[in-house]
C-alpha cells in the first residue's frame, strides 16, 4: 500500500464518520435541518466528479453544468409523471401539447429513469470528448469547447418549453417512491440515502485515482505526446473519464433534484458550472475528498452569508477564489499537505510534492537545463 | 528480412526537405547508429518512424507491416520505442510510478481499470536494482539530477521492452563514468533489442555501434562499420567543408 492511499483511506474514515455521526448529530437528527445539509452532499458529488476530470486528467470541463442538468431533468421528468397521475404535465397543456412526447415515455419508469440519469449524460459527455479528443483538442480549449456546449444545450432547454418546462423548469413533483419507500426529503433516511450516495461516489473516485488508470491519466496530464509513445491510446482515456465524470454529475442532478424538488435550466447556467470549480478548487481539485469537501464548505458559508449578505455574496465568492488561486492553489488539500509536510520535518521540504507548479504551468524552465 | 526497412522517405517541412529520399535497413538485435552535421534530418528520422511526424513520401515496413500512416500509438504496441533529445519523464510522478507508466505490454483501458496503480511493481523493482536508483524509488522523478533522468529514461525504455528502440543523443550531459555504463547497458540490450540511436560522442559510437549511417542534408552520405566510415572521404569533406 501506499503513502498516498493511506492517507486517502484515513481521510474517507474520518470524512465518513463526520457525515454519518457528526453532522446527524450537531443538527439533533433533526429531518429539516439535516435536508439543508443533503443539498451540499448532492453537491458534493459534482464537485469530485470535476476533480477526476480536471485534478485528475488536466481537462477542466466547463460544461459540468450540463450534464448535472441531464440527470435533474431526468429524476424531475419521473416525479412529474407521477405527480401528473395519468393525465398529461400540466405545462404542456399550457403550451399546447396535445400528448405527450415521445422522449418522456420511459421515463414512466424509476428504473429507466436512474439508468438514464447516468447515462444519457455519461453519452453526451462521451460524444463530445471523442470529437474533441480525437482532434488532439487540448488545454483551455477543452474548456472553452464544454462551456459553448453548456451554453448551447441551456438554450435548447430553455426553447422547448413544451418538452422541457422552459424558464420555468419541472415543478409540482410528486415524492420518489423507492422500493416501496415514499422518500420524504425533510427525514433523516433521506439524509443517509444521500451522505450514501456521496460515500459510495468518493470510493469509486478514490479506486479510480489509485487504479493504473488514474496512473496513466496522470500521465496523460503532465505529458500526453510522451504517453503516447508507450502505447497508450491517450483520446481513449481521456473519454472515459470524461464519461464517468459526466456520469457522476447526472447522478449528483438526480439527487439534487429530489432535494429541491424542482429542476430548474439555471441548473445548467454558466454561473452554476463556474461555481463548481470554485468548490473543486477551494477543496483541491487533486483529491476527490478534498473536491467533495470543498462543495460542502462553500456552500455552507453560501448558507450563512448569503442570508446576511444577499446582494455581496457572490463578489465574496468571487474573492474567495481569487484568494486561493493566488495563495493556495491546490485547494485546502494542499494547504493541509504542505502543514502536515513542515510539522512533520521541515528540513526535506523540497522532496514533497507540495512544490510542483499548479495549474496549466508545465515544467518549461526546468527543461532548459540541458 | 530486415526489421526495419525504411525505403525513398521524403519529409517536407514548408519547402524544407529534412529528409530527402532516404532509405536504410535495420536487422535485428543490432546497434545502428546515425552520424551527420546539424541539420542533417537525424532526430527527424527518428521522428518519422515513431510517428512524431508523418513522412510526405516514402515507406517505413517494421516486422513486415507498412507503418507509415499509423498513429504513433499503435507504432509503440508494435514494438518502437523512443527516448528523446530532452529526457522526458514525468516530472510530477515518482520514479516508480514513471516505470509504471513504462510498462505498458498491456495499453487497454479495461486492464489499466482493473490494476492498481503500482501492480508492476515487483517487475520495476529489478530494473530500479539494475540502474542502482532503488533509493530514489518514491522520489519525484522532478526532483533527481540531469544524469538520474537520463538514467530513469532509459530504464524506462526497458521496463517498455520494445524490439527496436529510438535513442536521440543519451549520452548528452552525462560524465565519462555515465557514459560508460550507459555503454555497457546498450551493449547488454542488443541481445534482445534493436537499437537506433543517434549520438555525437563518437568514443561512445566506437564501443557500442555495429554499423554506421551517415546523414547529410536529409539522405544518406555513407554507411559501413566504424572503419569504413572514418576513412570515407565523402564524410571528411561533410564534416569539415571544403
Amino acid at each position: 500500500m501506499t503513502v498516498r492511499l493511506f492517507y486517502d483511506l484515513i481521510a474517507l474514515v474520518i470524512f465518513a464518520l463526520v457525515i454519518v455521526f457528526g453532522v446527524p448529530a450537531l443538527m439533533g437528527f433533526d429531518g429539516f435541518e439535516l435536508n439543508t445539509f443533503a443539498r451540499y452532499l448532492a453537491l458534493g458529488i459534482v464537485s469530485l466528479a470535476l476533480a477526476l476530470s480536471w485534478g485528475g486528467a488536466g481537462l477542466l470541463n466547463l460544461g459540468q453544468a450540463a450534464t448535472f442538468g441531464m440527470g435533474s431533468y431526468a429524476m424531475a421528468m419521473h416525479l412529474k409523471l407521477k405527480a401528473s397521475g395519468g393525465t398529461l404535465p400540466d405545462f404542456m397543456g399550457w403550451n399546447n401539447v396535445p400528448e405527450l412526447p415521445l422522449i418522456w415515455v420511459p421515463f414512466h419508469s424509476l428504473g429507466v429513469t436512474l439508468l438514464a440519469g447516468l447515462l444519457v449524460p455519461a453519452f453526451v459527455g462521451g460524444l463530445i470528448a471523442t470529437f474533441m479528443f480525437r482532434a488532439r483538442i487540448a488545454g483551455v480549449f477543452v474548456a472553452i469547447i464544454s462551456l459553448a456546449f453548456l451554453v448551447a444545450f441551456q438554450l435548447v432547454v430553455i426553447e422547448q418549453q413544451g418538452i422541457t418546462g422552459g424558464q420555468n423548469g419541472l415543478t409540482g413533483l410528486a415524492p420518489l417512491t423507492l422500493f416501496g419507500w415514499s422518500v420524504d426529503t425533510y427525514s433523516v433516511g433521506f439524509y443517509y440515502l444521500v451522505a450514501g450516495c456521496l460515500m459510495l461516489a468518493i470510493t469509486l473516485g478514490l479506486y479510480l485515482t489509485h487504479s493504473k488508470f488514474g496512473l496513466i491519466l496522470r500521465a496523460i496530464r503532465e505529458d500526453a505526446d510522451r504517453t503516447r509513445f508507450f502505447g497508450y491510446d491517450v483520446a481513449s482515456y481521456q473519454t472515459v473519464i470524461f464519461c464517468i465524470s459526466a456520469a457522476l454529475a447526472g447522478w449528483s442532478g438526480m439527487l439534487y433534484t429530489l432535494v429541491l424538488q424542482f429542476a430548474s435550466p439555471t441548473y445548467m447556467s454558466v454561473s452554476f458550472s463556474l461555481a463548481i470549480v470554485i468548490w473543486c478548487a477551494v477543496g483541491g481539485r487533486d483529491s476527490v475528498i478534498a473536491a467533495a469537501i470543498g462543495a460542502i464548505l462553500v456552500n455552507l458559508l453560501e448558507g450563512r452569508l448569503s442570508d446576511v449578505f444577499a446582494e455581496g455574496w457572490s463578489l465574496m465568492l468571487g474573492v474567495i477564489f481569487v484568494l486561493v488561486v493566488m495563495f493556495i492553489p491546490r485547494g485546502l488539500h494542499g494547504l493541509i499537505g504542505d502543514l502536515w509536510h513542515v510539522l512533520s520535518n521541515g528540513s526535506r521540504k523540497e522532496g514533497h510534492p507540495s512544490n510542483k507548479s499548479d495549474m496549466q504551468s508545465k515544467p518549461v524552465e526546468t527543461r532548459q537545463e540541458n | 528480412m530486415a526489421q526495419l526497412q525504411i525505403n525513398d522517405l521524403h519529409v517536407d517541412f514548408g519547402g524544407l526537405r529534412a529528409v530527402d529520399g532516404l532509405s536504410f535497413n535495420v536487422t535485428e538485435g543490432e546497434i545502428l547508429c546515425l552520424l551527420g552535421p546539424n541539420g542533417a534530418g537525424k532526430s527527424t528520422t527518428l521522428d518519422l518512424i515513431c510517428g512524431k511526424i508523418q513522412p510526405t513520401s516514402g515507406s517505413i515496413r517494421f516486422e513486415g507491416t507498412d507503418i507509415s500512416q499509423l498513429l504513433e500509438f499503435r507504432r509503440a504496441r508494435l514494438g518502437i520505442g523512443r527516448k528523446f533529445q530532452i529526457p522526458s519523464v514525468y516530472k510530477e510522478l515518482t520514479v516508480v510510478e514513471n516505470l509504471s507508466v513504462a510498462r505498458s505490454r498491456r495499453p487497454g483501458i479495461w486492464h489499466a481499470l482493473t490494476r492498481f496503480s503500482l501492480s508492476d511493481g515487483r517487475a520495476v523493482t529489478s530494473i530500479l536494482e539494475r540502474i542502482g536508483m532503488e533509493a530514489k524509488a518514491t522520489d519525484l522523478a522532478g526532483n533527481l539530477s540531469h544524469g538520474e533522468t537520463q538514467w530513469l529514461e532509459i530504464a524506462m525504455l526497458i521496463v517498455q521492452d520494445s524490439s527496436l528502440i529510438l535513442m536521440d543523443e543519451p549520452t548528452a550531459g552525462m560524465t565519462i563514468q555515465e557514459t560508460e555504463r550507459t555503454a555497457e547497458i546498450f551493449r547488454t540490450l542488443s541481445s534482445s533489442h534493436t537499437l537506433i540511436v543517434v549520438e555525437h560522442d563518437m568514443s561512445f559510437v566506437r564501443t557500442v555501434a555495429d554499423r554506421i549511417v551517415v546523414m547529410n542534408r536529409g539522405a544518406m552520405l555513407a554507411e559501413g562499420t566504424i572503419e569504413e566510415i572514418e576513412t570515407n572521404e565523402d564524410v571528411k569533406t561533410a564534416y569539415l567543408g571544403h
